[in-house]
């Protein structure tokens, strides 16, 4: 799955795509079909027999075979080429049946001699090349946010239970609200360093673009961390042993680390379940930290992954303190 | 007058392995505790010392019956009944990146107020201990530290769970002579003990608890009076070790 990500978001010049050549033909026409198909540089073509290549494509070392048929010349008209393929493995099918269709017009305007009528320049907006390293680091940090998050605050609540330290709070006049925000919070600031490193890292010395500003990206860590503090502050409260919250958070992180675009994107999922994925706590924290880098959106910019983080946002503390009883947790 | 009114008080629980049985750990007990006593709750393991604490402390849901702690109903107001106790739990461990010092500054944020530190340790002797972490204080140490985190309020009850167990014959002396000097300044003290010696040594009044109900309550000497074996051709004899196990028996208890 990563390997797709790899190969959507390598920047710059991309791989060329590995095809077969089979010319039944084999005439002047199809050694020059042949021969301008292995000029043009989004191909890496290979020739050979039709039996060899088409092991080669059921291995996934060729992408396509183009066949051109026994008959192929000017007299006979329009010739109808095949493009062999696995369905099954070329996700990107689309796109590669428009580079050779495009491929094939230029190869024929250039055998008749003729010139194209007009040619079509694409300028990306933005301007900029967009790595993996790029789509992947806000992923990480919003995965790293949510592991670091639920630990500091689920894992520590069971073992504050553990030692007595939560008995011995709730025999004092603190309210369970308070408790929550100041353990909160107290972890909030430990999550911001340990994420500080791991970002800066990535700008200083992997050098991936931020477009959006640090400040927007700081306000969305700090927004992210607060939903996964709650969350574990939920399992902390639901769960009375070490053994016990184990399980229960690796039951909400483990599906969210293949659903919520970490790695790939959610687009890559199967349809039947990318509204779902997209709606992950995760998703929306990762999609929003993505668009803040990359997009140059800002912490306030209004979408709808804005729109998920605060939902979360409410949902997660609603469970904390619904969760979060003092009499039950302490005892 | 009574600082602590109790009366009919109960906590059941199922019975381990069972999902509808109950047994009763506090029996509808009933009890009043004077301004200014030490009073004392004795009792074998499972007698219901403990819950009966914690349901006073707040701890614990009371099941039924009522405690009055102060004139304030714990069942109903039990944020202000922790405004007006301090409480020593039997589990004495805290955060472990603070030193003593900083969790009485803690401890006296959570109550809204502001301590001397230094004059609350040099009360409890850990005066030399204020930058030490708690992990590194002996048995009696951590002990007179968690009275000093109970003391930081300045309670007008001060509930103490069996807070000499474990202790040295010192240790326990030094805690002793501690609860005497609070008690003298008019702290009403509710302890729980296992310790005989020391129920008959601090304890204004006893009451001793058996199977979640309360079987005898008195002055330790009228307790000796009534229930310590009395040989016929010789004086009363005995101590209140005498009296506990007459009334609750000589088996063994988990």
């Amino acid at each position: 799955m990563a390997f797709i990500g790899v190969f959507i978001f390598t920047g710059g010049e991309p791989d060329p795509i590995k095809v077969g050549f089979v010319d039944k033909a084999s005439n002047q026409l199809s050694k020059s079909f042949s021969l301008l198909l292995s000029e043009d540089t989004a191909f890496e073509v290979l020739e050979g027999s039709e039996e060899k290549l088409r092991d080669e494509l059921i291995e996934g070392e060729l992408v396509a075979i183009i066949e051109i048929p026994e008959v192929f010349d000017y007299a006979n008209g329009s010739a109808n080429l095949k493009l062999i393929l696995d369905a099954s493995q070329v996700r990107q099918l689309d796109g590669i049946k428009d580079s050779i269709e495009k491929t094939l017009l230029s190869i024929e305007r250039e055998m008749r001699g003729t010139d194209a009528m007009f040619s079509l320049e694409i300028v990306d907006v933005k301007a900029r090349p967009q790595r993996y390293i790029d789509f992947l680091i806000p992923g990480l940090l919003a995965f790293m946010l949510m592991n670091l998050s639920i630990a500091g605050s689920g894992f520590n609540l069971v073992e504050y239970r553990r030692r007595g330290i939560l008995k011995r709070l709730f025999v004092t006049p603190i309210k369970p609200k308070d408790f929550i925000v100041s353990i909160v919070l107290a972890r909030l600031m430990i999550v911001l360093i340990q994420l500080s490193v791991i970002l800066w890292f990535a700008l200083l010395i992997l050098d991936i673009q931020l477009i959006g500003g640090l400040l927007s990206m700081y306000g969305m860590i700090m927004l992210g961390s607060l939903i996964f503090l709650c969350f574990g502050f939920c399992f902390g409260s639901i769960a009375k042993t070490q053994e016990a919250i184990r399980p229960l958070v690796t039951s909400f992180t483990f599906p969210q680390l293949i659903l919520s675009g970490v790695f790939f994107p959610i687009s890559s999922l199967p349809e039947i379940v990318q509204p779902v994925a997209q709606f992950l706590p995760l998703s929306v924290i990762a999609s929003s930290l993505r668009g803040i880098a990359n997009d140059g959106l800002s912490l306030l910019s209004f979408d709808l992954n804005l729109i998920g983080v605060i939902f979360w946002l409410i949902v997660s503390f609603f469970l904390a303190t619904r969760f979060f009883v003092w009499r039950d947790v302490a005892g | 007058m009574n600082i602590i009114e109790v009366k009919d008080l109960k906590k059941s629980y199922l019975v381990p392995g069972h999902k509808k049985k109950t047994f009763n750990a506090v029996d509808h007990i009933s009890l009043k505790i004077r301004k200014g006593e030490i009073y004392g709750i004795l009792g074998p393991n499972g007698a219901g010392k403990t819950t009966t604490l914690e349901m006073l402390e707040g701890l614990k849901e009371i099941d039924d019956g009522t405690a009055l702690i102060d004139g304030i109903d714990v069942s109903i107001d039990p944020y202000n009944v922790k405004k007006v106790i301090g409480v020593q739990l039997q589990s004495n461990e805290y955060f472990d990146k603070l030193d003593l010092s900083e969790l009485l500054t803690l401890f006296s944020k959570l109550y809204s107020t502001t301590v001397d530190n230094m004059n609350l340790l040099d009360q409890v002797d850990l005066s030399d201990k204020a930058n030490s972490k708690t992990q590194e204080l002996s048995g009696g140490q951590r002990q007179r530290f968690s009275i000093a985190c109970a003391l930081v309020n300045s309670p007008k009850i001060l509930f103490l769970d069996e807070p000499t167990t474990g202790l040295d014959p010192q240790a326990k002396r030094n805690l002793w002579r501690l609860v005497r000097e609070l008690n003298s300044s008019g702290m009403t003290i509710v302890l729980t003990t296992h310790n005989m010696e020391e129920a008959e040594y601090l304890c204004d009044r006893i009451a001793i608890m058996d199977k979640g109900r309360l079987i005898a309550e008195d002055t330790p000497s009228a307790l000796i009076e009534s229930y310590a074996p009395e040989p016929s051709d010789i004086p009363v004899t005995g101590n209140i070790e005498d009296v506990f196990l007459n009334l609750t028996g000589h088996s063994l208890r988990d």
